[in-house]
């Protein structure tokens, strides 16, 4: 990996965490940022995907997407989910040598993984955070869990998924229309 | 946004180190936002005490607004939570309390980065990565990208004039091409950019994979083991309560 792809990866990762960023503050129910980023994410992303040519590209870049969440307080499953699902979405890229547009969509889909992990620390400990608070009444901790079950956590993993396949293919439509056009893909 | 990692050098009061922070930020999402030995009393105490810090820390960085307005809401959610929510039933419990519950776990690990964003230059987190032995793979784009971010919003702001013009816009005619007319055009120009900022990085020998040196003094003051003693004491009670020594 040269300097040149440093750069490169740099300058995505901008673009996407800009697209984080507005999404967080625009969106005011955080439920949204699982389905939102993955999908306007996406565009930059297969962009991106076009000039990845080494191992390494896409894992790095989803290392500092983890990074980021850590140093805006997002906490830290972010970075660990980071590190597994940008190394498998680099693999799945690398089936493909590189080159696979199918391929590349299905890269943008386990790339977004990270996205979910944010929610994580909400599902985690939850029983003892629960057994601490036993003096508010049953009532309150059924409401809570009932708006919050744990089955919401791999949930929202797929949704992730799920919406980052549709971006990925938003994307790819995107780049035929305009990149491609333009000489830049 | 543009303000990510745009510390004000001159007027900043006391200076911590960057992974003093990063340790702070740490401590902060194990405890407040992970909720790690809230079953112990004492620990449950000291998470108080820990997420408080962040608004100091912002006080000491003359951030008297962020400071004031942060904690201020802070007290506020805490004792909503504390007070109200216990009195509460049926759907108003519900709604308030999971709002509660989620914004007092999140809000001190948020306002800890609001501080850490805006007390510390790029320069010396640059320095403080290389310290902490991160490798050059990671480092190099991550200080392209605290480069880049304020070229990106310049943009940004440009072309979403442009397009308002055009009645591309939230509730306005050609709602429907809101996004794609955005963003082709942000990502065509961030990537002359980029490519001009290559050329730039490559003249000042950024691919020649020696190590680089920083002209940023960063390392470790009394302050910084001030802060380190009052979040260590929540990993020592935590484990503490759970050798059953305190409740």
């Amino acid at each position: 990996m040269k300097g040149k792809d440093l750069i490169n990866i740099g300058i995505f990762s901008a673009i996407y965490f800009v697209i984080v960023f507005v999404i967080a503050i625009l969106g005011m129910i955080p439920v949204f940022l699982p389905l939102l980023v993955p999908i306007f994410g996406g565009i930059p992303f297969m962009l991106f995907l076009t000039r990845v040519r080494k191992f390494g590209m896409i894992w790095i870049m989803s290392i500092i997407m983890g990074i980021m969440m850590l140093l805006t307080g997002m906490s830290w499953p972010p970075l660990a989910v980071s590190v597994f699902s940008g190394l498998l979405a680099e693999l799945v890229y690398r089936s493909g040598k590189y080159k696979s547009a199918t391929k590349a969509v299905v890269t943008n889909g386990v790339f977004s993984l990270w996205v979910a992990a944010n929610y994580l620390p909400l599902f985690f400990n939850a029983e003892k955070y629960w057994a601490s608070r036993q003096n508010y009444g049953q009532d309150y901790i059924d409401a809570v869990t009932k708006l919050m079950p744990s089955w919401m956590c791999p949930v929202t993993f797929i949704a992730a998924f799920v919406c980052g396949i549709i971006g990925g293919l938003l994307g790819k439509a995107l780049m035929k229309k305009h990149f491609e056009k333009a000489g830049i893909a | 946004m543009a303000g990510l990692f745009t510390a004000d050098i001159e007027n900043r009061g006391l200076v911590l180190d960057p992974r003093t922070k990063l340790a702070v930020m740490i401590t902060l999402v194990v405890f407040a936002l992970g909720g790690a030995g809230s079953d112990i009393q004492a620990v449950r105490l000291a998470t108080i005490a820990v997420s408080a810090l962040p608004v100091v820390l912002l006080a000491t960085a003359r951030q008297w607004k962020k400071a004031a307005v942060f904690g201020l809401l802070y007290a506020v959610l805490k004792s909503a939570e504390l007070l109200l929510v216990p009195q509460l039933s049926g759907a108003a419990l519900s709604i308030v309390g999971l709002c509660c519950l989620i914004f007092v776990r999140l809000m001190p690990s948020l306002i800890m980065g609001a501080y850490m964003l805006s007390s510390t230059t790029v320069s010396e987190f640059i320095a403080a990565m290389h310290r902490m032995h991160v490798p050059q793979q990671i480092t190099i784009p991550m200080s392209v990208m605290f480069r880049f971010f304020p070229t990106v919003m310049e943009e940004f702001a440009a072309i979403n004039t442009a397009m308002r013009m055009r009645d591309i816009r939230m509730g306005g005619r050609n709602a429907g091409r809101l996004i794609e007319y955005r963003l082709v055009p942000l990502m065509v120009c961030s990537v002359n950019i980029g490519s001009e900022l290559s050329a730039a990085a490559l003249t000042r020998g950024l691919s020649t994979g020696i190590r680089r040196t920083n002209i940023c003094k960063i390392g470790f003051h009394v302050q910084d083991f001030a802060v380190a003693a009052v979040s260590g004491a929540v990993y020592i009670l935590w484990i503490l309560g759970m050798t059953g020594v305190v409740k």
